[in-house]
């Protein structure tokens, strides 16, 4: 078994008075595909926020093991409206603290065909959603944290994006996709973590197969 | 880079992507600043006052033997205050439904007491308590000078006329009898037709002295009664509409409605985008967030501020206005626009991280500037509590800063002390802010 790159101990998360996550330990392994899967408002966005460092766990801790870096998509995009593709881009490459931003915007629109110079808010829902995926590769993750990422997404796009993820796996990385989609989890999927209202039930493809 | 410049330059860019939104956002504080103007000089209107006329005074009286003109004296007042005249109950029921602020009555044998000279008659006055019933107050003791100002030049010609009688001598006239009165200077001639004595020469001496005093009885007596005149220099002054105080209104006023709900909208939308969760990740702070949010209203602050000084200072240049714009105070304008801005901007990050949605949060900004802006205008003698409040709010020592640094002739003191009221009600809404910031992420 290789080493946790995130390690989840005890967190939870409550808004008021209602519980969103129950205490729950997990850990993100170099080199897996590990998919979050459960009915809506079973928690899993919410775990997810947690491990990305988005959502500040109410109670318990996430470690990044050896400071990995964590790259985040969230399931409604994070991106400014107002700004073009390549002018997110660009923002957060320099947040990341990438050396060359501007390099870095224009590999990632490539890679993902976005319309570069047009403000975020007249792009379509797929094109947004791309946007969103591109800007959570900025500054080499090493895991990748996606919340439905394929929704949105033609059937090419889908394509492109398990090949980024893929690959970012096999290279050692790490990725935690939240689906909905069994195909996807059959595809991607080399662990499987089932939650249902705020706790996580089940871990593992055979016991979720069965 | 820093992370805050960097979120700033994106605050920036994306205010001047809004060109709506930023006409707007500059347009309707001066329009409501135009309307304060309104407001006020409405506010400064002649408040109604009841005269209720219980001796029926003539319009012409006749007091130490000359005329006197009640009327006129009662038309020179209403320059300041709209005398409305009305029997005692209508007077009364109008003061108490505040149709008028006050009333002053003139009560029965008012004018007799006046003839008499042997004691002062009174008018008696009522009015409201509170809102503008002390400048009403003053209004009508201004009246009352006024009016007794008028009777006093006429007191003392009569006097004078005394005086006079007796210096020179001649005929006059008391309760109906004619007598013929030597006087001083004729008396003085007589003297020297007598024969020559110790005694006669000791009352002619007396006679020379009193003669000497008297003559300068006329000036003495008009001193007593006016010891201290007010007369209006013919020079011209600046306009109000230009003053120092409606300069630094307008600044403070365009500001804090500009800073706050920028402020506010611009944290909120960071939420609404759900770029905050992206940044929480370690990519910047929640206070480099609010931190971001304070430079931004205090850029806007800066620019915006300078250019209306600069209109102002054209204006004032181009009208050839007395006292001129002071171009050189214009450094020391900049750094109180730009605290006064942080201030309100970190008071701004306040509302919409509470507010946590930018509509809710424009709405809420919009909502809260009015008071604040309010508080501040209402004179401290007129409401305390609202001074003790408007204290706590950036925008009373922003209009204090700014009025002082622009036109107070050794201003330090008073900027200085504003100053740090700016700074540490900056320093305490944006610990606040940052603490609130925490909502954003729920």
């Amino acid at each position: 078994m290789t080493d946790p790159l995130l390690r989840a101990r005890g967190v939870a998360r409550r808004f008021g008075a209602q519980v969103a996550l129950e205490p729950t330990d997990i850990d993100v392994r170099a080199g897996e595909s590990l998919a979050l899967i459960g009915p809506n408002g079973a928690g899993k966005s919410t775990l997810l926020a947690i491990l990305a460092g988005a959502l500040e766990p109410s109670e318990g801790r996430v470690e990044r093991v050896g400071g990995a870096r964590v790259g985040w998509v969230p399931q409604r995009p994070a991106l400014y409206d107002r700004l073009t593709a390549r002018e997110n881009l660009e923002l957060f490459a320099r947040l990341e603290g990438e050396k060359s931003a501007a390099a870095a915007a224009e590999r990632l629109l490539a890679r993902f065909d976005v319309p570069a110079d047009r403000p975020a808010h007249v792009l379509s829902v797929g094109n947004r959603q791309r946007l969103n995926v591109a800007l959570a590769l900025l500054g080499d993750p090493r895991v990748l944290l996606l919340d439905e990422p394929t929704a949105s997404l033609d059937p090419g796009q889908r394509r492109r994006l398990w090949e980024i993820v893929t690959a970012l796996r096999d290279e050692g990385g790490a990725v935690v996709f939240v689906t909905q989609n069994l195909e996807e989890l059959d595809l991607h999927a080399d662990r499987v973590a089932a939650m249902q209202q705020g706790r996580l039930v089940l871990a593992g493809v055979e016991e979720v197969f069965s | 880079m820093s992370r805050v410049v960097l979120l700033l330059r994106k605050d920036l860019r994306v205010l001047l992507r809004s060109p709506l939104l930023l006409g707007v956002l500059i347009a309707y504080p001066l329009l409501v600043a135009g309307l304060v103007g309104l407001v006020a000089g409405y506010g400064s209107s002649k408040p109604r006052v009841a005269l209720v006329d219980e001796d029926h005074l003539p319009r012409v009286a006749h007091v130490g033997g000359r005329s006197f003109r009640i009327q006129a004296a009662i038309d020179e007042v209403g320059k300041n205050v709209h005398l409305v005249r009305m029997d005692p109950v209508e007077a009364r029921h109008a003061l108490a439904t505040g149709r008028v602020v006050a009333t002053l009555t003139v009560p029965p044998g008012f004018l007799a007491d006046l003839r008499s000279g042997l004691h002062s008659p009174s008018l008696v006055y009522q009015t409201t308590r509170g809102g503008i019933s002390s400048r009403v107050t003053q209004q009508v003791q201004a009246l009352v000078y006024a009016l007794n100002l008028n009777l006093q030049k006429t007191y003392v010609r009569t006097d004078l006329g005394y005086v006079q009688l007796i210096v020179r001598g001649g005929r006059a006239t008391f309760s109906g009898q004619t007598y013929d009165v030597l006087g001083l200077t004729r008396m003085a001639k007589l003297l020297q037709q007598l024969p020559r004595s110790p005694q006669r020469d000791r009352v002619a001496e007396f006679v020379r002295i009193a003669g000497v005093a008297l003559t300068q009885t006329g000036s003495l007596l008009a001193a007593t009664a006016n010891p201290i005149g007010l007369e209006r220099a013919r020079e011209p002054s600046r306009s109000s509409l230009l003053s120092a105080q409606v300069q630094a209104y307008a600044l403070a006023l365009t500001i804090t409605f500009l800073a706050l709900l920028l402020a506010a909208g611009a944290i909120a939308s960071e939420r609404d985008e759900n770029a905050i969760g992206r940044l929480a990740r370690g990519l910047a702070s929640m206070g480099e967030i609010v931190w971001a949010k304070v430079a931004l209203a205090s850029a806007v602050a800066l620019a915006l501020g300078l250019a209306i000084a600069l209109v102002f200072g054209v204006i004032v240049e181009a009208g050839n206005v007395v006292g001129g714009e002071p171009w050189a105070r214009l450094p020391l304008l900049a750094v109180g626009l730009a605290i006064a801005g942080a201030a309100l901007g970190a008071l701004g990050s306040l509302l919409g991280a509470l507010a946590r949605d930018a509509r809710s949060a424009s709405l809420v900004a919009v909502l809260v500037v009015m008071p604040v802006v309010f508080l501040g205008l209402v004179p401290q003698e007129v409401a305390p509590v609202a001074g003790w409040i408007s204290d706590g709010l950036p925008f009373t020592h922003a209009v204090r800063y700014f009025a002082s640094s622009l036109y107070d002739t050794s201003p330090w003191r008073t900027v200085g002390r504003e100053l740090l009221w700016l700074v540490g009600l900056g320093a305490l809404f944006g610990v606040l802010a940052r603490l609130a910031t925490r909502r954003l992420l729920a």
